[in-house]
Parts: structure tokens; sequence; C-alpha cells
């Protein structure tokens, strides 16, 4: 590159600079009611995953009158805020033939992308966006974090099942067809990340006000280099050119929330945060390694980045396929092997308390949402948390059934109290009507949607 | 085969595995074909011949009718593309399922018109014709990013900090399953960690400038050297170590650039050239392995250059960047002739770092990767500490690094006399008395029990469950891992034992209750095959400890007999048995490390490549260091496609 090209992109980068002072942002922060008083709180959209499966007798309602009054034995955790929460069945998931074999790599990665990988594409990540993501595109500009990703264990599962690639196993977040979003398993990092803060020390310290200008200059070299490379390599540069664009967005923003905080502080403005609204939860991070505690503490944070407005979209890999076990239940054998139950009563049991324990961390993080004030109502008011499976039966590996809880009544668009036992959909279906709830506006329908599903509508 | 053909026809299909095992279990397998270039051209035309002649009406006449270019086709299976590209590696695992389906007379279904016995046979028998049909080709390789474990060992070697600076980064798979892919979240973390490099190698203000700080950025400037020229000195000489190769002049404008933003923004010299190096340390060229030139277009397939291969080959053997005699190699271009770059695998390997190739490679064929977080039963063998589990784990690093470095047969893996032990670990051997202290050492081993990966605690404990022992789970490790063989998952709905079996079942030992599998057709075909080989190492506890008794105090049974005749009464015998399977053995370890180095599963001309590494490997008495030249020499190693080969329309038709 010449000394000429380089005053050039200079100009050019200035230019960038300035437009990525986010003009829009009053617009996009918490809407002013018609009254001009109050702030409506957005809603977020939350996704909690456990694989394998349940236990179906110990899962589905038994009708719609008894769900309240007498819910079924996995729902026991859930049982003092039932009116918060819906259920259906008769959403399948995506067939998944011809990787009939691959049970397990496809549950967590067909999860929230409600479709199958390229089949000649099958060693790379080659899949769909997922509806996360969707969601975090359209309103992951209004905070400082587009969307968070959370996982219990590692995703670093290595087992092929149809040659696909391993990564399917323990993703279920795609930005692009090809692009994996990872999940961070450390709360300490986490809660680092949700307030910007560095190093292990706990200091908090202000974005360095360089980084933004810097990786304008680094993102421009990194074009020159993408034009002297063939398209296939291109096509890599590109993740990296979109993650260098995020990452400065979210520097834009967290300046922009500094700002905003400033003058909320001097009083020159507003809060939009109500009087009434509760105070930002505490995070005690275990010292041990007990399985619940840790997952509570990942509850925690999905509930403070939530209430504090830090994202608006969290998803939540609460157990991973394969090589997970429970010793904390009384027995060690792995959850994997236990559902391929062949309906001896021991291992069902043992299902059954699974599913109940991740229910029940699940339970631990609505609850808590529904113990905060927000506006008129609580945090779980504006929410959307899902709950589920990427198999009915582990034992047979069916998906004909995906079992799903949806709690929280996401700004009043969702109709909860209720199980709707005769749902005709699919996991696209139900997707797509999840994120139509929260308002996001799509453009096309997730996977192998053809509809919404009107019935769980408020 | 894949797990799918037995789902669909679970009475049938598992005979084309069974028939494969024997196979390869019963007859060594014939001496691999020498495969040249102008042979390979002969069979290609020869078997394209037999593929319009022969296979292309079969597929006519039996297939086509359901599986077809219209929506929606039978089971997703489609032969219209395949019929167009039969060599295409896409349709690879399509032709090998629709194989194994017509042997098993699971296709064409009952009531469709059937082929004779002889036209099956000829469909059957074309399978090992079909790699023939594949166009030379190296695979397609894109620009790969650092993987977490080479991004830390990278800072370590240009900075003098400790790997571990790296692990905020998420977590990844290594080798064939590794996720070529970058999110914000990671690049939040470079940006971060980079904050923290600085910190860590720039002097407090006021004090002496580090060493590592007058190594990256020479002598303090005084007024008169701090000029934008000398920061593009600086900025040559880090990009050259960071980027593993030279920069170009545009790319250092770009670090001047930063340099020049510090300047602007009241930063002084020093601090605007650490500002640079945070625009190094978050740069692609930093962050992936690019080319080091430009390519003309219009190329498909193109020679690694030197640099690149540099940084394959050291980022493969040392999981960091290449050091400065490959770095030199690489400038005077001359590293990719076979000699130079044979002495080069031989240097890596014989160097600490190339310890990286079993914790990357080793650790995860073995299975003892997992072995830190795998749970066990504390109240059945509490022995199960760290300490042990790190023992375990360092035992089959050691014992593979020997066989490397010692440049041994492939197949002392499998016969190997001697270990390296510790004194907690001699304990499962019952050693403790002679092996003492913490350290490991080497150990010569007399008990013709152990010895090699089938005796060894840290594999024997893998492939068992929390409290017990799986002969299943044993079975499908030597099957897969060991001898290369697919084993299909088993199909999700085994019927269910009646309330009565179970009573009869819980009085049976554990090998009774598993040889129930053979009772019934639809386990029996595998099972016949892999619990002989699980129970043959019986004697070997759920950790390793040797037994003569199971925890209900049944006498072990570890005799059998295998599909193919050949019997064996324990580990010793077993081990003499899969020994003798020399060829499979290498060959299935070439195929792994094949895949791992390229990051990439193997197919279609890849079938070629391996056989070509065969011959090489045989003629030289399977030696480790053979096989592993022979795979970074290797075709698909040293180039790449840099074109997809078919438009996305077309793929979106063979989907």
């Amino acid at each position: 590159m010449s000394r000429r090209a380089l005053i050039d992109r200079r100009a050019c980068l200035k230019g960038l600079g300035v437009s990525l002072g986010l003009p829009l942002m009053d617009a996009m922060g918490w809407a002013d009611t018609a009254d001009g008083k109050a702030y409506k709180p957005p809603v977020r959209l939350g996704f909690m995953y456990m694989p394998h499966g349940v236990i179906m007798d110990h899962f589905w309602p038994a009708d719609a009158e008894s769900f309240l009054s007498s819910p079924p034995t996995a729902f026991e955790p859930l049982r003092p805020m039932l009116d918060q929460c819906l259920t259906m069945k008769g959403i399948s998931g995506v067939p998944i033939a011809p990787f009939n074999g691959a049970p397990h790599a496809l549950e967590l990665s067909t999860w929230l992308t409600a479709t199958l990988p390229a089949a000649d594409k099958r060693s790379e990540i080659n899949i769909a966006i997922s509806a996360d993501q969707v969601a975090a595109n359209h309103v992951g500009a209004f905070t400082t974090l587009p969307s968070l990703e959370l996982a219990t264990m590692p995703q670093n599962w290595k087992e092929n099942q149809e040659g696909l690639n391993e990564g399917y196993y323990s993703h279920c977040s795609y930005r692009s067809p090809t692009q994996v979003v990872p999940a961070e398993t450390n709360p300490r990092n986490v809660l680092n990340r949700l307030f910007h803060k560095q190093d292990q020390s706990g200091d908090t310290t202000q974005v360095n006000a360089l980084d933004r200008s810097l990786l304008d200059i680094v993102l421009g070299g990194a074009r020159d280099l993408r034009q002297t490379l063939p398209t296939t390599d291109q096509r890599k540069l590109d993740e990296y050119l979109d993650s260098v664009r995020s990452v400065e967005r979210r520097i834009a923003a967290i300046e922009y929330r500094q700002k905003e905080a400033a003058l909320e502080k001097a009083g020159v403005r507003a809060s939009k945060r109500h009087a009434t609204d509760s105070p930002p939860i505490e995070i005690k991070i275990p010292e041990g390694d007990k399985r619940s505690e840790y997952m509570q503490v990942m509850c925690d944070l999905n509930v403070l980045a939530f209430q504090t407005d830090t994202t608006r979209v969290c998803t939540y890999i609460g157990s991973r396929p394969n090589g997970a076990s429970y010793p904390e239940l009384g027995f060690n054998d792995q959850h994997h092997s236990q559902t391929h139950h062949r309906n001896d009563p021991k291992m069902v049991e043992k299902v059954a308390k699974i599913t109940e324990f991740n229910i029940a961390q699940f339970a631990y993080m609505v609850k808590k949402m529904h113990s905060l004030r927000e506006a008129d109502g609580t945090l779980l008011d504006n929410c959307i948390m899902m709950w589920g499976s990427g198999l009915e039966d582990g034992n047979e590996h069916t998906r004909e059934n995906l079992p799903f809880i949806v709690a929280g009544r996401g700004g009043g668009s969702i109709n909860t109290g209720r199980f709707l036992p005769d749902t005709k959909g699919n996991q696209g279906d139900l997707l797509t009507t999840l994120l139509v709830c929260a308002g996001i506006p799509i453009d096309r329908p997730i996977g192998i949607a053809t509809k919404q599903i009107e019935a769980i509508k408020a | 085969m894949t797990p799918s053909n037995l789902i669909r026809g679970v009475s049938k299909a598992p005979v084309f595995l069974a028939l494969s095992l024997i196979l390869c279990l019963a007859s060594p397998c014939e001496a691999r074909a020498d495969t040249g270039g102008a042979r390979h051209e002969a069979l290609k035309a020869d078997s394209e011949a037999f593929f319009s002649d022969r296979v292309t009406p079969f597929i006519n006449d039996y297939c086509i009718q359901c599986h077809q270019n219209r929506r929606p086709t039978q089971a997703g299976v489609n032969f219209s593309p395949a019929l167009k590209a039969p060599g295409h590696a896409a349709f690879h695992d399509q032709w090998k399922r629709a194989v194994a389906r017509v042997q098993a007379h699971d296709m064409p279904p009952e009531g469709a018109p059937q082929p004779s016995d002889a036209d099956r046979q000829m469909f059957v028998d074309w399978i090992e014709k079909l790699k023939y049909l594949s166009e030379k080709d190296p695979g397609r390789f894109v620009i790969r990013r650092l993987t977490k474990t080479e991004y830390g060992n990278t800072l370590h070697d240009l900075f003098g900090v400790e790997p571990s600076i790296a692990d905020g980064l998420p977590d990844e798979v290594s080798g064939e399953g590794y996720l070529n892919s970058l999110s914000p979240l990671q690049l939040e973390q470079y940006l971060t960690i980079a904050d923290r490099v600085l910190d860590r190698i720039v002097a407090p203000e006021d004090a002496r400038p580090t060493d590592v700080q007058k190594r990256l950025f020479g002598e303090p400037a005084t007024p008169e050297t701090a000029s934008p020229e000398a920061a593009r000195e600086v900025a040559r000489s880090l990009a050259r170590k960071a980027y593993r190769r030279p920069p170009t002049e545009a790319e250092l404008d770009v670090l001047v650039a930063a340099f020049e933003l510090g300047r602007q923004n009241d930063l002084d010299y020093e601090q605007s050239l650490h500002l640079m190096l945070k625009a190094v340390l978050v740069s692609p060229q930093f962050l992936f392995v690019t080319p080091a030139v430009e390519l003309e277009s219009g190329a498909d397939i193109v020679p690694l250059d030197d640099h690149q291969l540099a940084s394959r080959l050291s980022y493969l053997l040392w999981a960091t960047m290449p050091d400065d005699e490959l770095m030199a190699l690489a400038d005077g271009g001359t590293l990719h002739e076979p000699e130079i770059l044979e002495a080069q695998v031989k240097r890596l390997l014989q160097d600490r770092r190339s310890r990286a190739l079993f914790d990357g490679f080793g650790a995860q064929w073995l299975g003892v990767g997992g072995l830190e977080s795998q749970v066990f039963d504390p109240a059945v063998f509490p022995q199960m500490t760290a300490e042990m589990r790190e023992a375990m784990y360092d035992e089959a690093r050691l014992f593979f690094e020997s066989l490397v470095r010692e440049n041994r047969s492939v197949v002392n893996f499998v016969d190997g006399d001697y270990t390296y032990l510790n004194e907690p670990l001699a304990s499962i051997y019952g050693l403790e008395e002679t092996v003492t202290g913490p350290e490991m050492r080497k150990v010569r081993l007399s008990d013709g029990n152990r010895g090699g990966v089938l005796g060894m605690p840290g594999v024997l404990a893998a492939t068992s469950f929390p409290n017990r022992t799986s002969a299943v789970k044993r079975g499908v490790w030597v099957l897969e891992q060991l001898l290369g063989d697919h084993v299909p998952a088993a199909p999700p709905s085994v019927p269910a034992l009646d309330e009565q079996d179970r009573e009869t079942v819980a009085n049976l030992t554990l090998r009774e209750r598993t040889e129930l599998h053979r009772t019934n057709p639809v386990c029996a075909n595998c099972h016949e095959i892999l619990d002989p080989i699980g129970f043959g190492l019986e004697n070997f506890d759920a950790i390793g400890q040797w037994r003569d008794q199971d925890a209900n105090g049944e006498a072990i049974d570890a005799a059998g007999e295998l599909p193919g005749g050949e019997r064996f009464s324990g580990p010793k015998d077993l081990k003499a048995i899969i020994a003798g399977r020399i060829d499979d053995l290498a060959r299935n370890f070439a195929e792994k490390l094949l895949a791992y180095a390229l990051g990439r599963r193997l197919e279609g001309y890849d079938e070629i490549v391996v056989d070509e590494l065969m011959h090489e490997i045989a003629g030289d008495g399977y030696r480790m260091q053979t096989l592993i030249n022979a795979v970074v020499t290797s075709y698909p190693f040293t180039h790449r496609r840099i074109q997809d080969e078919r438009s996305s329309d077309e793929q979106k038709s063979a989907d």
C-alpha cells in the first residue's frame, strides 16, 4: 500500500469513528410510555438447556385442567409459580435424517437453529444463525453486550457422530451459518465482562480510551489483507472483521452508558429506572464445586445481566450432551448412560432426578426474576425464559414432542399458567413465535418453521 | 458404515460390520497397493469405466426411483448429483452407506425390484474402487486461527509470559473437530490479554526497561532516535516474529498508523510503540496463520509457501510458533525440500516442546485427555486422586514420547515391554515395593499381561464406568482407536427385558449378563466381536488393577474367541493377536494423525494419500518418525485447495 492510500484510509477511518457514535442510542433505550412519565422495560429472552430428554410420565401434565392444581413431578420445583409458566406438548424437533446416527451431536446444535447441518459440509460448521443470535442482531445494539452465552461445562467434548464436526456436540449459538458463538464457563469472567472489569484483581478500569481508534486502524489493515486472499480465506477473515466491528460497537455502547450514568448522577437527566425497582442483585461466587451452587451463580448472572439491561438475550447450556454426571444427587452414573434405561425403574428414577435437578435450577432463576420489582410488575413479567431439551425420550432418541417450559409473560405478549396438550408445530415455529413475542422484527422464520403458534400468545 | 444402518435395518445390517471385522481380524490385510501417479491415473480410468458401465445402470435400475433430484427425497438420500460426480468427497459417505444397505439386503426395500445376487455383489465390491474416482485434491485449507493452546504458547515464546495468560479464552477441541471460528468474545479477550501482556513486560515509569522491552523495542530512544522511521523498523522486527513471516510494507503502514495514533494522543514514543504492539496482537496476521505471498488469481491448488509450511509444521509438533531455525529456512525458501523438511521433523520431535503432539493428539487418541475430570466412585476407588490421574496421564505421555523420540515401531504401542511409573501408580501394578518416590521413571515390565496401551491403567480407566469395568467400551476402544474400525452406536430402542427376565438377570455375572447381547440377534452381530475383546481385558479392573475375581467374588473368565477363530486366554494372548495386525495399527495411527494434522476429516483422495503413506511406512518397519514424516511431507499437508470446486447452487441440490 502506498503512502497516499494510507492517508486516504485515515480520512476514511475518521469517518468511521464518527459513524460509530451510535446516533440512535437515545431512541434505542427503554421507550417512553404515551404519557411521557414512565419507561416501559424491554422484553428479554433467555434460553436454558438440558440434554437427553425427559421421563415422559414424569414430565407431561395429565391434562390442561389439572396442570396448576396437580402438576407432574418434574414441575414440582416450579410449583409456587406455575401461573407464570406455560408448557406445551406437540412441538416436534427437526427430523435428523440423514444423520440418524447423530442424535446427540444434533440435540444442541438444532435446538435454537431448527436446522440440520449441511450434509456435504458436515465436517465443518455449516448450519444456520440461531434464534438467540437473530434476536441479538436486533436488540444487541441497545446494550453493552449484544448477547450473553453461558455453559456449565467446557465446550470441548470430543465425539464423532456421522462425521459431523465435533463442535456441533456442545454449541447451540451460531452467529452465522459458519460462525460458532462460544459460551463462558467461568462466573468470575462473566461478572468482569458484564461490568467491563479487568483482571482478577477486580479493579474497575476505564475502557482504554484508544481501543476503538486502534481497532479502526487494525480493521483497515485486515481489509487490505482480505483483498490479497483467495475467496475461501476471505470468508474466514470476515468472521474476524465482524468480531472487530462488534467489539467496537460494544466499546461505544459502554462509553454511551457511562455518559448516560454520569448525566443521571448529575441530575441532568431522569433515570430510566423506577424508584421502586429492586436494586441490582448481589453475586456470590461459590468456593466449592457443587453443581447446584455453580449453576445458581450462572443463573444469578443471567438475572443480573437482564436486570441491569446489560444484555437482553442470554443462552445457558445448563448441561451438555454426554460426559455429565451428578454426584450431588447421590450417584455417579452419567446422565447419558442412564437415559438408555430400557424402562429399568432404577435408571428411570435417576433420569427423573436429574431432570428435576435441572428444572430446579431454572426455577431458581425465574423465581429470582419474579422476586425483583421492575416498572409496574416484576422482572420476570418482562422476560421470556425458555427451558427445554433436544430430545423427548433419551431412551429411544425420539423428537416428536420436545419438552419445553416457557416462564414469564414477555411484557404481556404470552398467556402463562397453562398446559397446551395438543399443540401442532415444530421447534422452529416455537422459536419464531417467541421471537415475535419479544418484539423482534424477523424477516424470515427460524429453520423449519412454517407458522407461529398463536395459542401461546396472550 | 454408519450407525444409521443399524437403526433402520437392525436385523440384517450389522452383518456388514461383522464381515468387515472378520476380514480384518482373521487375515492379515494384504499389502497396500503401490499407487504412484501413473498407476493412479490408470486405476482412475479403469474405475471410471466400471462406474459408467456397471454402477450407473445399477443405481438407475434399483435406487433412483425413490432417491433422485426432487423433494422430498427418500431418507434425504439423492443419487442425482452423486451420479454426476461420483468421486466427489461429499458423496463418499453416501456411497458407503448405500453399499452397506444393499449388502445387508436392506435396500432396495421389499416389494421393489431386486438385483440378482451377482449384481448385488458387484455393487458391494465396487466400493473398494471408489477412491480411484477422486481427483487429486489436497482438500480445502483456509487460514486458520491459532487454538487457545497455540495462542498461549506463542505469547510465551514472544514475550516470556506464562501460557496461562490465555486462560480466559473459551476451551476448545483440538484436531479434527477444531472449530476454526472467531467470535466477538474471543476478540474481546485478545484485546484484554494484549493489555495484560503489556502490563507484564513494560517496566514501571522511571524504571529501567526490561530485557523483553529491549529485545522488542530496542534501547530506549533519545529525542533524535524517536522518529516514525525508527518506529517503522521496530514494527518490521515485531511483525516478522509475531506474524511468523516477513510483513508487507502495507502491513507496516498499518502498524505505524497505530504508533501515530498514540503520538497524536499525547503518548510518548515508548508508549506509542506499546500501542503499536497491541495492534500487532489483535491483528489477523497474528491470530491466524496467513500466507506470506499473494496468490495468482485463478489457481485452484497451490503449495503452501515456506512460511506457512513452517507455521503448520511448528504448530503441529510444538503447538507454538516456528523458532529461528525454521524461520531462517523459510526465509531461504528451502524448507519445503523433502530432505530439509525431514531433518526439521526429526529436530522438532527431539525437542521438549514436542510433548504438544501428545497433549493435542496422543491424549485424545488414547482417550486419557478426559481422565482429569472423569468421575470415579470415590467409595470404590479412593485411589483416584488428582495425583494418580496425573500419573496415569504422564505414563501414557512418556510412553508415547519414547516411541516417537526413539523412533520405535508403531506396534510397540501394543507390545511394548516397558512403561513409566512413580510410586502411587506403581501400586496399581503391584510394583510399589520397587518403585518409590513421586518422580516418573522408566520401568521394565516382566509381566506379559502388562506393557503397551492395552495394559495401561490410564487407558483402562478411561474406558470404564465410575464403579465398574465395561467390556463393551473397551471392545469399542480397541476396534476404533487401535484398529481403526468403525463401530456403530447401539440402536436406541434395544428391546427391554421383561420383568421376569430382569429377576433372572440380577443373578447373573457381568459376563453372563453381557452375553445376553449375543442371544439377541439385534445385538449379536456387533457384540460377538466387541465383547470377547472387552472380556479379554477383564482381569484389569476399572482403574487398571489386576484381579482374579470380580467385585462379587466370581472368578474372572478372560478367555475368548474372535470371529475368525483365533482363541485367547487372557490379556497377554489378546495383545499378541492385536499386535499381529501391525498394518491395521499403523494405518489407523497414520489416518488419525493425518486428520489431526490437517484439522479435518479424511475423505475422498485422502484414502489414496494414506495408501501411499502406508507403502512408505511399511517399507521402514512402521517406525514412528517415518510415519510422522510421511504425514508432514504428504501432498495434503504441503498443499491446499483455495477454491470451492463446486458452486453453491450445486451444493444446495446435493443436500
